[in-house]
């Protein structure tokens, strides 16, 4: 008995050392459509990125794919998921690159030409274990719904980001969600306030930030003002948070620096008004 | 002479027939026959059935109260029995018993529970608890409650914050508009119960111990 056990503990090790390479598959999602799950996804990948991690961001709306337009990769697509799973070709090949973030951020896009059940669960397991081995991060970007595509987006991930906006509709699915992701056997799902409005809040027209997380209370990753520029940078396929004045593009960077694991104060929404010296101030007491 | 296998025997309450528990049942048929053929007895009267430490069937039983009813003049009021199967007594304990949910019942989600059920967490809009008993809800209820749910009028909804979209206990239904004043201004520590009319109306917490004062299974010192 004591001779066989000395190789079943170095296999175990192993199996330790093993898992602990891979990177961390990070589902995208919200219930609700049009809530910002694609522009989310394409500026945390390209926030990430250009931390300086490998990031695989996968688009499993399959038959309405938008992150290639978002990213502004849609003319440079040669394979999709659909050919991948179903082996017409190797991942390698449909990963489209995006030059701007230097051999750090890569897309793989999602079918035009099929829908939602062109894939199973497991097939998508294993292409995101495929990919957890190459990249530091994969975010799968969720589509609508709590149906079969959702059930493909999130049968890969490791850990599950909402996205939700100040809007009770939007609010009352992103918790339906919740309570889905809370049956997988992933870590709790952390939230994302989107399309976040100083002045509506102000006038009580808007569900404010303490409401939304006391009601749906899971950690809150971050919240994004609602700026229009986000509109006009996702129309010309360039993400906002190449833009480093931008204050959405602050608040992925907040949150990109916060999956990487440092803490970063959430960004208050008075903050806009504060001068030179308070932010100085707010910087050194950090 | 054999052991007598029904005794008869009179209390206060009434005639109580005695059958043994070890013998075999054609025997306690036979005996039992034969003891209420022999008579004896004036006029109708009441009698309580003791089987002891004997398993019947349903069946049996109803064969039993048949042979005793059967010359007209004794009536079975109560049948007593120590024993009862498992199956009888994990539904029993079902019934009483208090089943706890730690955390938060979000949308689209139903908690359902045979007794009562405390929820130590928020309800939110559209998710629901169903049990057969009371719901205690620890955290916001903000979505349905069903109390009550196999028939059990006497049910009653609890929330320390108490801001449900529906209410239901039994078969009454509540749907919650904000026209209720005492919700309105009020929703800390409510219960909702079914008052005389039949209808469900809600009261302060502190009120339980007057309306529902069978909720309580502890008693103070």
């Amino acid at each position: 008995m004591t001779g066989c056990r000395k190789p079943e503990k170095y296999g175990h090790y192993s199996t330790l050392k093993e898992v602990a390479n891979v990177g961390e598959a990070i589902v995208i999602t919200s219930g609700k459509g049009g809530v910002g799950k694609t522009t989310t996804a394409a500026n945390l990948g390209t926030a990430l990125a250009l931390q300086g991690k490998k990031v695989c961001l996968v688009d499993t709306d399959i038959g309405l794919r938008n992150l290639d337009l978002v990213l502004g990769l849609d003319n440079r697509i040669i394979y999709d998921l659909v050919d991948v799973v179903e082996g017409r070709c190797k991942i390698h090949q449909a990963l489209v690159k995006d030059k701007r973030v230097d051999d750090k951020l890569y897309l793989l896009p999602a079918a035009q030409t099929t829908d939602k059940n062109a894939v199973t669960p497991e097939q998508m397991k294993e292409l995101i274990n495929e990919l957890k081995r190459e990249f530091e991060y994969v975010l799968i970007d969720c589509p609508a719904g709590i149906e079969q595509g959702y059930r493909n987006a999130i049968a890969g991930a490791d850990s599950a980001i909402v996205v939700t906006t100040p809007e009770i509709s939007a609010v009352r699915d992103a918790d339906r969600v919740i309570g889905l992701l809370e049956k997988e056997e992933i870590n709790p799902p952390k939230l994302i306030i989107n399309r976040v409005r100083k002045d509506l809040i102000n006038q009580g027209d808007a569900m404010n930030i303490n409401e939304i997380t006391t009601h749906l209370s899971i950690d809150l990753l971050g919240i994004i003002v609602d700026n229009e520029d986000v509109i006009a940078s996702s129309n010309k396929g360039e993400p906002i948070v190449m833009d480093p004045n931008n204050k959405a593009s602050l608040g992925y960077r907040n949150i990109a620096r916060r999956i990487l694991g440092e803490s970063v104060p959430l960004m208050t929404l008075e903050e806009e008004h504060k001068g030179v010296f308070k932010k100085l101030m707010s910087i050194f007491s950090r | 002479m054999k052991n007598q296998l029904v005794h008869m025997k009179g209390t206060k309450d009434g005639l109580v027939l005695r059958l043994d528990d070890q013998c075999a049942y054609q025997d306690l048929v036979e005996e039992l026959e034969r003891k209420v053929s022999e008579g004896g007895i004036d006029g109708r009267v009441n009698v309580s059935l003791d089987l002891g430490y004997r398993y019947l069937l349903e069946q049996q039983k109803q064969e039993l109260i048949n042979i005793i009813e059967h010359p007209g003049k004794m009536v079975v009021s109560k049948v007593l029995s120590n024993v009862i199967t498992v199956d009888e007594n994990n539904a029993k304990m079902q019934g009483n018993l208090c089943d706890t949910y730690v955390g938060i019942v979000r949308s689209g989600q139903v908690i359902q529970a045979p007794g009562d059920i405390i929820v130590i967490g928020d309800v939110n809009p559209n998710g629901k608890i169903e049990a057969g008993g009371n719901i205690f809800v620890m955290g916001k209820l903000k979505g349905i409650a069903h109390a009550g749910i196999g028939g059990d009028r006497e049910a009653i909804v609890a929330a320390s914050w108490f801001e449900p979209t529906h209410v239901y206990i039994a078969d009454v239904i509540e749907v919650m508009s904000n026209e209720k004043p005492i919700v309105k201004e009020h929703a800390e520590q409510l219960f909702a119960y079914i008052n005389k009319e039949g209808n469900i109306s809600y009261d302060r917490l502190q009120e339980a111990r007057k309306i529902r004062p069978l909720l309580n299974t502890k008693g103070g010192s």
